[in-house]
């Protein structure tokens, strides 16, 4: 009888267990993609303030970047903010910019990184000839048009600039992997239109 | 400018040339890129992607410069560059010449080409002599103001001339151009630099470097990008500037370390006699002169660059701080090095002075990871070594300021017991206000009969670098500020100039595996500092001018140093200080000074660090600029204002070119412009993951639940 009564006290706590640990990982995987749209709508209201003339608006009184261009897709319709200062930490709530590199517009290559799950998903749908559009606080709009899309082995590739303004979106590839930190990278490249 | 940047853009669009573009471990700590002034014939097929595969490079076995050929994923390495090295000690000062070949390997006929050096020297450094050779002759390198140096190399490069530019673009970055190297030429540069070396725990050590680290790499593109004139966005040049060495990737290090064939030899004139003289790294030859000089050759003729030189020598052990007084005769001025070297063992009749001791501990965002444990076991590692007589607080800050107590506390079990705890719960997360956090520990007046220290943990990136040292010079009183830098790639400028400013010292962090031993270096010469309120008597100096103004504390493993110019000096000098309260004399004479030479340009080294710091104090701009400019050209120095620039007269590249597209191909800035992909962040979320197991955990928990309310 008390067999029995213990057989069943273990059934339910490995039962709650599973259940536990089940809505924790899918609340944790589910809050990756709500911080990524939460972040976003901090950061619309961040880079309104930026585009007013705040010259480093943070978006949440904690954080340590700053929205500093939109980045803009007719198609498929794509209005994101993009971040200084490219780490996992910034990451997390938007794509960003790679301080090293470029400015947008300027001569050299923009160097963009986003989560390929969440904002820069969308990277797979681009194609040659889409247009792509940078907007910076100082209100100019830079227009780049998509010139290759490229898988390429992260470890043994690198990017090249001719001196030529041009934009490089990266992201990791495959998409739909499960695991994280494969070697591809899904690389846009794109060049300014004057 | 701005018509040479638009000339350019035609001429990239008409194609561009064979392009170094990976160059990552070179030679002796320069990273060296190079762009070839003109090759348009080949150009369009190099413009079709930006994307290139660096096969080629695994077959390389060492690291050498490569420049693109023809043909796809294949590269020209640039021939192994040789590399003399001469250093020459004395007391404490190192003087280094490094001397390179500089190649051209191309054979094709108009393959001019311009290498870029950037090198990396310890933030003491000063550069002060450029020579550059080519064949017979030997042009030596002027020192002129920065934008006039610029210019003149500009028009060199232009006329066809070969010229070398060094110019400063941090106070431990420089960068050498050389320009007008034609197909198959060789140029030798020589640079000249000197600096203080470094004294800890009771042994001297200098490091030359060979290697070029990781992290210094990702300096590269943010120097060249600086050279662009400002305007396309100014919120954006801080940020570019702030963070780039954190971001910017590592290039990937081919498989095997470069061989790149390097000499080495040293003299060491000490000043005292030694009790010990080796290289950890290096298998050296030493030979002793009977004037007290040693000489120093690695014992093969030459090395691979494959590690850093290192030698480390001990002064004789004694018991009494030991004064050693160096001077300079030089136009009419004195200069003097007054070097003042603690024991090497304590005293133990000295009784230990108790202590308040506040820790500040950066908990900002770019702590996360390695740096917050790293300074989690640094601070449960001081905790350990607080006594009963002691008082101590910890502070954290990241956008906010955090106190474990309101006020210091007394060391009791209890009170440590709860500042481990404390310690073990810290997590790295949001901004970086350091200010109110070191106002806090500055606040209020500091009890004369007990030693005040702050210990400052961070990363160092922090934004308001100006502020702090304001905060600094009028609040600090009697408390000294030490600080522990920590991560791969801490701002150690900022940290070193904030230990200064606190009259405390600066410790460096590597590692995790390094925490225990450098701790416990810094913590057992913060519990008995050997003299405090260090000065001398300056009578019969005339025309004194004195750096640092304030003399730091004497500490065990740790010598304080002064540099000093006058017009005369007198024959006896007097040191003063206190050893716990009493007061401490101690007789210095000048007459037995040994001359020696390089004192005046660390003088000027100094002088000029010291002008550079009232500017981030609020100097107007101009005056510091004016008077550093006096300084820099009178001793021949590099600094943020002036640059070294050597031309040959002669013309080498033929000009019958249209000039147009030599000049706007070296357009430098763009040159660099490369970036390796696998150092970028990871662009992927460990979301699907989370997903995919926690739907299966809930998938298997309510068949199982089925099953169970079936068979209940």
């Amino acid at each position: 009888m008390t067999q029995v009564f213990t057989q069943k006290r273990m059934l339910t706590s490995v039962l709650m267990c599973l259940l536990a640990t089940g809505l924790w990982q899918t609340g944790e995987g589910l809050w990756i993609h709500a911080k990524a749209q939460l972040a976003q709508f901090l950061l619309e209201r961040a880079w309104d303030r930026a585009v007013a003339g705040e010259p480093a608006p943070k978006p949440w009184p904690w954080s340590d970047t700053q929205p500093i261009a939109r980045l803009r897709v007719i198609r498929p319709s794509i209005d994101l903010i993009v971040l200084a200062n490219a780490s996992g930490r910034t990451l997390a709530f938007g794509p960003a910019y790679l301080s090293s590199s470029t400015p947008p517009g300027g001569r050299g290559t923009t160097i963009l990184t986003g989560h390929r799950d969440t904002h820069f998903a969308f990277l797979l749908r681009l194609q040659p000839t889409d247009e792509i559009l940078m907007e910076t606080p100082d209100r100019r709009q830079h227009r780049y048009i998509v010139r290759e899309v490229s898988i390429v082995d992260g470890r043994t590739t690198i990017i090249r600039s001719d001196g030529m303004p041009q934009l490089a979106l990266v992201t990791c590839y495959p998409f739909d992997a499960i695991m994280p930190g494969g070697p591809l990278r899904f690389v846009v490249i794109a060049d300014l239109k004057a | 400018m701005p018509y040479m940047r638009s000339k350019s853009r035609t001429f990239d669009a008409t194609g561009h040339i064979c392009r170094v573009i990976f160059a990552p471990l070179l030679m002796l700590g320069f990273l060296c890129l190079v762009s070839p002034q003109s090759h348009p014939a080949r150009a369009a097929e190099h413009l079709s992607t930006s994307v290139i595969p660096t096969v080629g490079i695994q077959e390389v076995t060492e690291g050498t410069l490569l420049f693109r050929t023809t043909q796809p994923g294949r590269f020209i390495p640039a021939p192994t560059l040789k590399t003399d090295v001469t250093i020459d000690v004395t007391g404490i000062i190192a003087r280094t010449s490094v001397r390179q070949e500089f190649t051209n390997p191309s054979r094709e006929k108009d393959d001019w080409a311009e290498g870029i050096y950037v090198f990396p020297l310890p933030e003491t450094a000063a550069v002060d002599h450029l020579r550059m050779t080519v064949g017979e002759r030997i042009i030596e390198g002027q020192i002129k103001e920065r934008t006039e140096a610029k210019k003149v190399y500009e028009q060199a490069k232009q006329d066809g001339k070969r010229t070398s530019l060094i110019e400063q673009e941090r106070p431990n970055i420089f960068t050498t151009s050389v320009a007008n190297i034609g197909p198959g030429e060789r140029i030798t540069v020589e640079i000249e630099y000197q600096e203080t070396i470094r004294y800890d725990s009771g042994q001297f050590q200098l490091r030359f470097p060979m290697v070029v680290g990781p992290r210094y790499i990702p300096g590269t593109p943010v120097i060249v990008e600086e050279e662009r004139p400002k305007g396309a966005g100014t919120s954006l040049d801080t940020d570019r500037v702030s963070d780039a060495s954190r971001i910017t990737p590592p290039v990937q290090k081919p498989g095997p370390r470069p061989v790149n064939p390097v000499s080495l030899s040293l003299t060491l004139t000490a000043g005292f006699p030694l009790a010990k003289l080796e290289s950890l790294s290096h298998a050296i030859l030493v030979i002793e002169d009977p004037d007290g000089r040693s000489h120093v050759t690695l014992r093969k003729d030459t090395v691979p660059a494959d590690r850093d030189f290192q030698l480390t020598w001990q002064p004789a052990p004694g018991m009494e701080p030991i004064a050693t007084v160096l001077t300079e005769q030089q136009d009419g001025e004195t200069y003097a090095l007054l070097m003042l070297m603690p024991p090497d063992r304590q005293n133990e009749a000295i009784p230990k002075i108790p202590r308040d001791v506040t820790f500040i501990i950066d908990t900002s965002g770019s702590m996360a990871g390695q740096s917050i444990e790293q300074a989690k076991a640094s601070l449960t590692l001081a905790l350990s070594r607080l006594t009963t007589r002691d008082r101590f607080n910890i502070l954290q800050f990241n956008n906010r300021v955090r106190s474990l107590f309101s006020d210091l506390q007394p060391v009791t079990a209890a009170s440590i017991k709860k500042a481990v705890r404390y310690a073990d719960h810290l997590s790295a997360d949001g901004g970086t206000e350091i200010l109110p956090a070191l106002r806090q520990a500055l606040k209020g007046s500091a009890d004369p009969h007990r030693l005040q220290q702050v210990i400052l943990l961070t990363d160092g990136q922090i934004g308001n670098e100006e502020e702090l040292f304001e905060l600094l010079h009028h609040r600090l009183g009697t408390r000294r500020v030490f600080t522990v830098g920590i991560g791969s790639a801490p701002n150690s400028h900022l940290m070193r100039k904030t230990a200064e400013l606190g009259r405390g010292t600066f410790t460096y962090i590597g590692n995790t595996a390094e925490v225990k031993d450098k701790l416990d270096g810094l913590f057992r010469k913060l519990e008995r500092p050997v003299l405090s309120d260090l000065r001398f008597d300056q009578t019969g100096w005339t025309g004194i001018e004195q750096y640092p103004s304030r003399i730091a504390d004497l500490y065990e493993g740790a010598p304080v140093i002064v540099a000093a110019k006058a017009r005369s000096l007198p024959e006896h000098t007097v040191l003063h200080g206190r050893i716990g309260a009493s007061p401490w004399s101690l007789p210095v004479s000048m007459k037995q000074a040994t001359a020696r030479s390089g004192l005046s340009v660390h003088w000027a080294r100094q002088k000029i660090s010291a002008l550079m710091d009232e500017a981030v104090a609020g100097g107007s701009e101009d005056s510091i600029r004016k008077a550093v400019l006096d300084v820099a050209l009178a001793h021949h120095l590099v600094s943020k204002y002036t640059s070294l620039v050597a031309v040959d007269m002669t013309p080498a590249r033929p000009t019958d070119k249209p000039l147009t597209d030599h000049v706007l191909a070296t357009n430098l800035a763009h040159g660099q412009d490369y970036h390796a992909i696998f150092g970028l962040p990871r662009t992927a979320t460990s979301g699907p993951i989370h997903l995919l197991l926690g739907i299966s955990l809930l998938v298997t928990f309510w068949m199982v639940w089925l099953v169970k309310s079936r068979f209940a």
